[in-house]
């Protein structure tokens, strides 16, 4: 319940219901699966893969700022910390159908989302003058974000996939500073290790 | 109750009936590094029973063991998360699951040391933990050589402080305001800053504050008088309150004073209006009115007031800023004065108080007197305002005329008047836009009358120049000291200072004198007419310096013993001190002793060198003496002042003379003038000394060659004396229709001279009859011929020797030859008329010339001329006797070259 209530509630509510809130929910016939409020892009593919490597070039200057802001013994004991051994990160396949690609990076960004909602929310108690890192968190989260929404688009538009089962990362909010600290950091080293595959997968 | 113990902790309570007692206690050691065991008893408390009581038996241990959840993390480090106050004791331990020693822990990147509790539980007692930062502090343990890293945060607070200056006042007696020192923020990441929660005991209301340093309290309306507050301020560690008793009308700060404004202001009175804030029905305030001027305060007034202010402020200076400035408190019971309000007014101008202060200076233009009037700006304190201008007035004192006024606008400081020879009166004000100031008066005499005088020294000390002088008469009102505050050299930034009657020195100071400059001060008495007469001149230094460049010296009368220097355009006024004399440096050759009048001395380049000194500053010329002749001597010259000598310049290297040099120079001269003389006497006369010396024709008789002839082989053999020779007579007949002669060295005809009988005329001249020089007639003697003779001596035959070769003609061609007499006949006789001249004869005695061309013409009178014997020439028949032209005489002529004879 912990995990609905802090990082990951919020995050579906923008982005799976932010048109129906507020008012009724629209009658959606039974053909027609997914509808989405706005039409899609027409260059839909180029934008998700700019959004990936905009993502895969800030990698690895958010994943430094975050360790380096941690204070020791995070810099110099990176393989002990900030090994990105995520156990329950969702996979992907690079040589799998688009449909089935753009399915696992939709769960993989979702995972990401609500993950760098936590890491953000506890930075901002832990860390509270690094503002450097705050603002990189909360550019990395707006992309993807965007791209989320430009996937979900795909789907629905080319595949008529209208839902995605996702899973996301523990809640840290129970957790020590220390702890906290550690999980971040592991998940922005694996966010890096994954993000150059599935960039490079498109 | 809790009581200490190596081995553990006790507690005890008492617990009625019936009720669960509840202990919270926290370990020392964190729960996690060692399992912890409880055990209790009990005995009855009651005071029906008497002491001491009975204990009952131990219950069994209990355990507490937080070791089974720790979870399957190979490395865990305890306390997670600790929270403590800077200064305390914090234990901190590990536990492995990997059983392995080489386990180290560090706090800050500094390894720490701890002690071993059991196989794989280590604990560290950290004492004396200190605040580093508010995000925490990492404390990690790992397993050495890549093993598990394991860690915590440690959060470590500042110690809360107790809230300093605590005290409460009110504006209005509505709201209170409390304020205080809060002291060091204690927030961390982990724990929020301290908060503070006001309590007032009597009414027992409690409030928290918003802020951290102050809060508002309103007052009831019940009219209570006394307040209680307790300020607490507390934090996650720590708790702390202060307090305070007070009666809410000693604690009245009013509010700042407004609507300040100056009402009416004059040139010496303003008056200040303001309002306050209203305290309760009837309050009166007491309100402080201070008065600045250039920051200072200047004047101060209390004034009690309800709500309007006012007050008149007097004895203000015209045309100056003041600033006011009004602060209140609360009459019934002073607490504490309001804010202050401030207001900046400017009085209004009036006339100027006081006259300007006026010099002048006097000159000579064009034979008027000119006067340069100078004058000082006022003081502000004076001038009462802005000066616009100035009015010069002029009023002729010798004969009634009208007054010439003169109006200057400001900023000007002088102005120039040409006057003639009457004295003239000079009044000056200064106006501003109210008035004019009083005038400053100064008479100027026609007649400035010889105002020379001996001048002075004075001494320069760092407060300026020291001038004194003494008063001449009786009735003077008043003496100015003059002078320039440039150097000589810059134009005159005159200066002058007015001293009373009384005064005989002052002191004249000013920024912009200048060490090594000489300043000229001319002390000016004032008399009762106002007219001024030059009393004293003084000259000084500030500091005097050494002077800065050396004479330029001039060397001259340079002898074997002697040279004189000279520097008379070395001027000692411009120098950077008072000249007191020079120095004559000479470096004689190696070895030689310093002439007399010399010293050795040693030069700072540690050279001797010889030193003379002049001690007189007026002496620009040295005559250096008893030098050797013919050695190189260098010598430099430089002035001195009471601070010491000039720049040591360059040597200037000279050689006297050599000691016989002039006594050669008095006989050579002499003789090379009279070689000279006799030389041009010798070019004049050189024709005589070649007569005598060296003739063309040596003189037989004067012929040493003849004696030797004479002694040795023919006593007999004589020379032919000329006076043995007869010469040729030639009668010349006289024809009635004239005749003319062709003097040929003349080219002159002889028309004019005509022979009325016949006579005989000696055409050669003998020693007798010979009376001066005259030309030469030639006559052809057809027994032999004369053509090869000299044709210079007896007719202008004028071929030069770039003529022709043709001209000269071979003479083996008898036809260039005839040719050639035939031309010079028609040139030299051209004249002649065909058979006018019938008599023609030529003499053995031919004329000759020297053979020098040149003297042909320049000399044709010469006697010598015709007395020169020449070889006779036999003349082939047909040459010879070839016949004259009708249109020509013939005359001996010669086909030689010049200057070429046959002999």
């Amino acid at each position: 319940m912990k995990v609905l209530a802090a990082g990951v509630v919020p995050l579906l509510l923008v982005l799976h219901w932010k048109h129906g809130a507020g008012s009724p929910l629209p009658i959606t016939p039974v053909n027609a699966t997914c509808a989405t409020r706005h039409p899609c892009h027409s260059n839909l593919m180029n934008q998700i893969k700019n959004q990936l490597t905009q993502l895969n070039s800030s990698a690895k200057a958010l994943f430094i700022l975050y360790y380096t802001a941690q204070g020791e013994p995070f810099p110099n004991n990176l393989d002990k910390l900030c090994s990105p051994n995520v156990t329950d990160f969702p996979p992907f396949h690079a040589n799998g159908t688009e449909r089935a690609r753009l399915v696992e990076l939709y769960r993989i960004i979702a995972y990401l989302g609500a993950s760098l909602g936590n890491i953000t929310r506890d930075q901002k108690v832990l860390n509270p003058s690094a503002h450097s890192l705050h603002s990189k968190l909360n550019a990395t989260a707006d992309v993807m974000r965007g791209l989320l929404s430009n996937v979900l688009c795909r789907l629905c538009s080319k595949y008529h996939v209208a839902h995605v089962d996702v899973a996301y990362g523990p809640d840290t909010s129970g957790k020590d500073v220390f702890q906290k600290k550690k999980l971040g950091c592991q998940l922005l080293g694996k966010y890096k290790q994954v993000i150059a595959v599935v960039a490079q997968a498109f | 109750m809790s009581q200490e113990d190596p081995a553990g902790e006790n507690y005890r309570t008492t617990v009625k009936r019936n009720r669960v007692l509840h202990w919270s206690w926290e370990s020392k050691l964190p729960l996690e590094c060692a399992a912890h065991f409880i055990r209790m008893r009990s005995m009855v408390d009651d005071a029906r029973i008497p002491k001491p009581g009975f204990w009952s038996n131990w219950s069994s241990w209990e355990e507490a063991d937080a070791q089974n959840s720790l979870g399957h993390d190979p490395l865990l480090v305890f306390p997670k998360d600790k929270l403590v106050e800077e200064g305390s004791n914090v234990t901190i331990c590990y536990v492995s699951r990997i059983h392995r020693d080489n386990i180290s822990c560090y706090l800050e990147g500094v390894q720490i040391y701890g002690e071993q509790l059991d196989r794989s539980v280590s604990a560290f007692e950290l004492k004396n933990v200190s605040f580093i930062r508010k995000r925490g502090t990492n404390v990690f343990c790992k397993v050495d050589q890549g093993g598990a890293l394991g860690g915590i945060v440690l959060f470590v607070s500042k110690v809360l402080e107790e809230p300093k200056d605590f005290s409460c006042e009110t504006q209005d007696l509505k709201t209170l305001t409390c304020t205080w020192d809060p002291g060091s923020d204690t927030g961390l990441s982990k724990q929020p800053s301290q908060s503070y929660t006001l309590f007032e005991s009597f009414s027992g209301k409690k409030t928290l504050c918003k802020h951290r340093n102050w809060c508002n309290w309103q007052v009831a309306q019940d009219s209570q008088e006394t307040y209680n507050f307790t300020l607490v301020a507390e934090n996650y560690l720590r708790k702390r309150s202060v307090s305070i008793l007070f009666n809410l009308t000693q604690r009245v700060h009013p509010m700042t004073p407004y609507n300040l404004f100056p009402k009416n202001v004059g040139a010496t009175n303003a008056t200040m209006t303001w309002k306050v804030h209203s305290i309760g029905n009837n309050s009166t305030l007491l309100c402080q009115l201070e008065l600045l001027a250039e920051g200072k305060v200047i004047q101060q007034h209390n004034v009690s007031i309800k709500v309007n202010g006012e007050y008149l402020l007097s004895e203000l200076e015209p045309d100056t800023e003041y600033v006011a400035r009004v602060r209140c408190a609360y009459t019934n019971h002073f607490w504490k004065w309001s804010e202050l309000i401030s207001q900046k007014f400017n009085t209004a101008e009036a006339a100027p108080s006081e006259a300007p202060d006026v010099w002048r200076n006097m000159k000579m233009v064009s034979g008027h007197p000119t006067v340069s009037l100078f004058w000082k700006p006022l003081s502000k304190v004076h001038a009462n305002g802005k000066i616009l201008f100035y009015n010069v007035i002029v009023e002729n004192l010798d004969k009634p005329s009208r007054l010439e006024v003169l109006s200057i606008p400001a900023p000007t400081r002088s102005t120039e008047l040409t006057l003639d020879q009457c004295s003239y009166q000079i009044h000056v004000t200064a106006h501003n836009s109210v008035g004019p100031s009083p005038a400053s008066v100064i008479v100027i005499s026609g007649d400035p009358g010889n105002e020379e005088v001996e001048s002075g020294r004075v001494n320069g000390t760092e407060d300026g120049f020291s001038v004194s002088w003494k008063p001449q008469s009786g009735d003077a009102t008043g003496y100015v000291v003059e002078w320039c505050d440039g150097p000589q050299d810059l134009p005159c930034a005159l200066q002058w200072k007015n001293l009373g009657p009384n005064t005989t020195s002052t002191v004249i100071s000013s920024g912009a004198f200048r060490p090594g400059v000489r300043y000229n001060f001319r002390i000016y008495e004032i008399s009762a007419k106002r007219m001024a007469h030059l009393l004293e001149k003084k000259a000084g230094y500030l500091e005097e310096l050494a002077p800065s460049d050396n004479p330029q010296v001039v060397m001259s009368n340079l002898t074997s013993h002697s040279f004189t220097l000279s520097w008379k355009d070395y001027s000692t006024e411009s120098q950077p001190g008072f000249i007191q004399g020079y120095h004559v440096y000479l470096k004689p050759k190696a070895g030689e002793q310093c002439p007399p009048a010399f010293e050795k001395t040693v030069l700072p380049e540690d050279s001797l060198c010889c030193k003379h000194t002049i001690d007189n500053p007026e002496q620009k010329t040295f005559v250096v003496e008893n030098l050797q002749p013919e050695s190189v001597y260098e010598f430099f010259v430089t002035a001195y002042t009471s601070v010491g000598e000039g720049p040591l310049d360059a040597f200037t290297k000279i050689t006297t003379l050599d000691e016989y040099s002039h006594i050669l120079i008095r006989i050579i001269l002499p003789m090379i003038f009279c070689v000279l003389i006799v030389m041009i006497i010798c070019y004049l006369k050189h024709q005589w000394l070649k007569e005598k010396c060296y003739p063309d024709i040596p003189d037989p008789y004067k012929s040493s060659v003849l004696s030797l002839i004479k002694s040795k082989e023919n006593p007999h053999l004589t020379i032919m004396n000329i006076n043995d020779c007869v010469p040729d007579a030639i009668e010349v007949i006289n024809k009635p229709e004239g005749s003319k002669i062709q003097f040929l060295g003349t080219r002159k005809s002889l028309t004019e001279t005509e022979f009325t009988k016949p006579a005989y005329i000696y055409l050669l001249p003998t020693e007798k009859n010979y009376s001066g020089p005259g030309p030469c007639i030639c006559f052809e003697n057809f027994t032999y011929n004369q053509a090869a003779s000299d044709f210079a001596s007896c007719g202008h035959f004028p071929v030069t020797p770039q003529a022709p070769p043709h001209q000269l003609g071979p003479l083996t061609s008898p036809e260039n030859l005839l040719k050639a007499l035939e031309q010079n006949y028609m040139n030299s006789l051209g004249e002649i008329p065909a058979g006018e001249a019938n008599l023609n004869y030529v003499s053995q005695l031919a004329s000759s010339t020297s053979g020098d061309k040149d003297s042909l013409p320049t000399n044709p009178p010469e006697p010598a001329l015709c007395s020169e014997y020449k070889m006779q020439m036999v003349i082939p028949l047909g040459l010879a006797s070839a016949p004259p032209s009708e249109n020509s005489s013939l005359s001996s002529t010669t086909l030689l070259g010049q200057g070429e004879h046959y002999r």
